[in-house]
């Protein structure tokens, strides 16, 4: 049997190679000596490897170190293991049936103190409150304990690479949930089911009846206190419980819904791609009374033309429109026109047809017609010498005539009857 | 007929709220906190105006909120099952990879899964004449509706697509309890319905 004040002197002394050693012992029940030796240079990097096989031989000497029977390995002490697991949070899930059996006993230790109570035996009295203490003590350690587990379980499964499939992220969720929540609420349940309330309850009135039996037949103020005490932590135990399972059920339960709906949502998916596969992506997808609205959408129709509200002014005013009398201007006597600009063409026309031959169409133009702007003659003069009615034959010397603002150097056209133009291109 | 008296200037937000919303949009609490902001607060005073207009305002408490329409064009409705048969291969896809599906709005949606989720559904999207191109495309036109958004170099998708989930999971509850029924009863509305995206 070891001596406790040296192990936690060893304990103390090599506190940072057993909290590592805690750790690993998660997934190494036990380890070579050669590991621990590891462990315990890299933890004290300026000593020799004399001092670390002093230092391992000390640990084992103490006991913090155990020899495993028929083998050369090494595995921490489990109360020390169970030790430091409790103070680095650093606990397995406890299992529930565990929790259950000892939730359980508090029904033997109550029947206990109510049969002491009514034997008047303070002795076994005195002996079911300290076992219902030891209980208590044992149940809220071992919930503190779990529920750190649990918060661990959830972050381990969120903190995962979101690559890892999420069956295999969420197992140990799964599981905790199913093996160690679900028990545990149907046990706190308040209802008619569970079992942990109605039995702290009844703790709880038998400690109390006891106090009272105790303080009326005058007992000693250190059983009473002791009495007291255990009622206090019966009613802690129950705000813990509480608080417990509300809070792990409340990081469970999220996790538990995302795996399954998980599992929902892919088997739909794979249901209706299925099913698109089959039928088409219309026939699939059609829209059905039955289910929820199938998301679509309107555009508002931008393009929508409203009367504006000029013109409803305008017509408002066309509405009370009223005409106002005005006075017919008076004829005025206006400026004479400028006639200059027209020519009666059909006129001109018979009057070269009276007057032909022409020797030379520009003077005859001139001499008929003084006032019209040259542009109008010009045109004319150009109009009448394609014209069929007459033969119009060119001139071999040049003519300059000035008309009344330009000169105009030409061959002149002269303009024969057509019967006497046959005859003379007959003639020679 | 209930009287209420609204008052219009406590809601600032409320010409932009209806521009969107008119406009087919979907308002996400993740894209448009501002928006979504304003909806919660004065969310009985706007559903009351919308419902005056003639529109109905629904609010999801998963962070979106959309008009409600009963009767849509065809092509919208054609769009609306492109748009499905967009998020369900994703959804497929990132299944396959054992992605948690609910947190879908943490995806990356990029080219490399685009084209594998294509490479995935190849079969399914050639009947449909979707290449990677069209996915894209499809991505922009779900980003106009607040399904999506672009983010830096990739698109992310947003709490309305809940809205496909949802119908996605009705449907297929309903097709395997109508598993025993005859093809024709399934068939029978379909028709009806294909007749009437004809008409219009």
């Amino acid at each position: 049997m070891p001596n406790p004040k040296s192990l936690i002197a060893q304990l103390h002394k090599h506190w940072d190679v057993v909290e590592a050693l805690s750790r690993l012992s998660r997934d190494m029940p036990a380890f070579e000596p050669d590991q621990v030796l590891n462990l315990l240079a890299g933890h004290s990097s300026h000593s020799g490897s004399d001092d670390h096989r002093a230092n391992l031989r000390s640990l084992t000497q103490s006991d913090v170190l155990q020899w495993l029977p028929r083998s050369e390995h090494l595995q921490l002490n489990p109360l020390v293991l169970d030790f430091v697991r409790g103070l680095t949070r650093e606990h397995e899930l406890g299992l529930s049936a565990v929790l259950k059996a000892r939730v359980e006993a508090i029904k033997a230790a109550t029947d206990q103190l109510n049969a002491g109570l009514q034997a008047n035996d303070s002795d076994q009295l005195r002996r079911g409150a300290a076992r219902l203490s030891d209980l208590f003590r044992q149940i809220s350690l071992q919930l503190d304990q779990d529920r750190h587990a649990i918060l661990e379980l959830a972050e381990k499964a969120k903190a995962s690479d979101a690559a890892i499939p999420l069956a295999k992220r969420y197992r140990a969720v799964l599981d905790a949930y199913d093996h160690y929540v679900e028990p545990m609420n149907a046990m706190m349940d308040s209802g008619v089911g569970g079992s942990f309330y109605p039995m702290l309850e009844a703790a709880e009135h038998a400690l109390d009846a006891a106090t009272e039996a105790l303080s009326v037949r005058g007992a000693l103020y250190t059983h009473r206190l002791q009495l007291r005490q255990v009622a206090y932590q019966a009613k802690e135990l129950r705000r813990l419980g509480r608080l417990v399972a509300q809070q792990c059920a409340d990081t469970l339960l999220p996790l538990r819904e995302e795996a399954r709906q998980h599992n929902n949502l892919t088997a739909a998916i794979s249901c209706t791609l299925g099913k698109i596969r089959k039928q088409g992506l219309t026939r699939a997808l059609s829209r059905r009374a039955e289910l929820p609205p199938f998301p679509a959408w309107q555009r508002e129709r931008r393009s929508r033309i409203n009367v504006g509200d000029d013109i409803r002014a305008f017509m408002a005013e066309a509405r009370h429109y009223e005409p106002q009398p005005a006075d017919f201007p008076e004829a005025a006597p206006g400026a004479p026109l400028d006639m200059s600009g027209w020519l009666d063409e059909q006129a001109m026309h018979q009057a070269l047809l009276e007057n032909l031959p022409i020797d030379n169409l520009m003077l005859w133009l001139q001499d008929r017609y003084p006032l019209v702007p040259d542009a109008i003659l010009l045109r004319c003069y150009h109009d009448l010498v394609r014209e069929t009615a007459w033969q119009a034959s060119l001139q071999a010397d040049s003519t300059v005539t000035t008309l009344s603002t330009v000169r105009v150097t030409y061959h002149a056209h002269r303009l024969l009857p057509i019967s006497d133009a046959t005859r003379e291109t007959q003639s020679p | 007929m209930n009287e209420t008296r609204l008052d219009l200037t406590g809601l600032p937000q409320l010409s932009v709220l209806f521009k969107e919303l008119s406009n087919g949009k979907h308002i996400n609490r993740l894209s448009d906190p501002e928006l979504w902001l304003a909806l919660e607060n004065d969310q009985q005073a706007y559903q009351n105006l919308f419902a005056a207009l003639g529109y109905t305002l629904r609010i999801d408490g998963r962070g979106f909120a959309w008009f409600q329409h009963e009767e849509v064009s065809s092509s919208v409705s054609k769009t609306s099952r492109q748009l499905a048969l967009l998020f369900m291969v994703i959804f497929d896809t990132q299944a396959d990879a054992g992605q948690a599906l609910l947190r879908f709005s943490e995806w990356q949606i990029d080219r490399a899964l685009l084209v594998k989720a294509w490479e995935q559904h190849q079969e399914l999207l050639y009947a449909e004449n979707l290449d990677v191109e069209g996915l894209f495309s499809l991505l922009e036109t779900a980003s106009r509706f607040g399904f999506t958004r672009l983010q830096t170099g990739h698109w992310q998708l947003l709490p309305a697509v809940c809205r496909y989930l949802d119908h996605i999971e009705a449907l297929a509850a309903q097709t395997r309890d109508a598993e025993p029924l005859d093809e024709v009863m399934l068939g029978e509305p379909l028709a009806h319905d294909d007749e009437r995206d004809d008409a219009l």
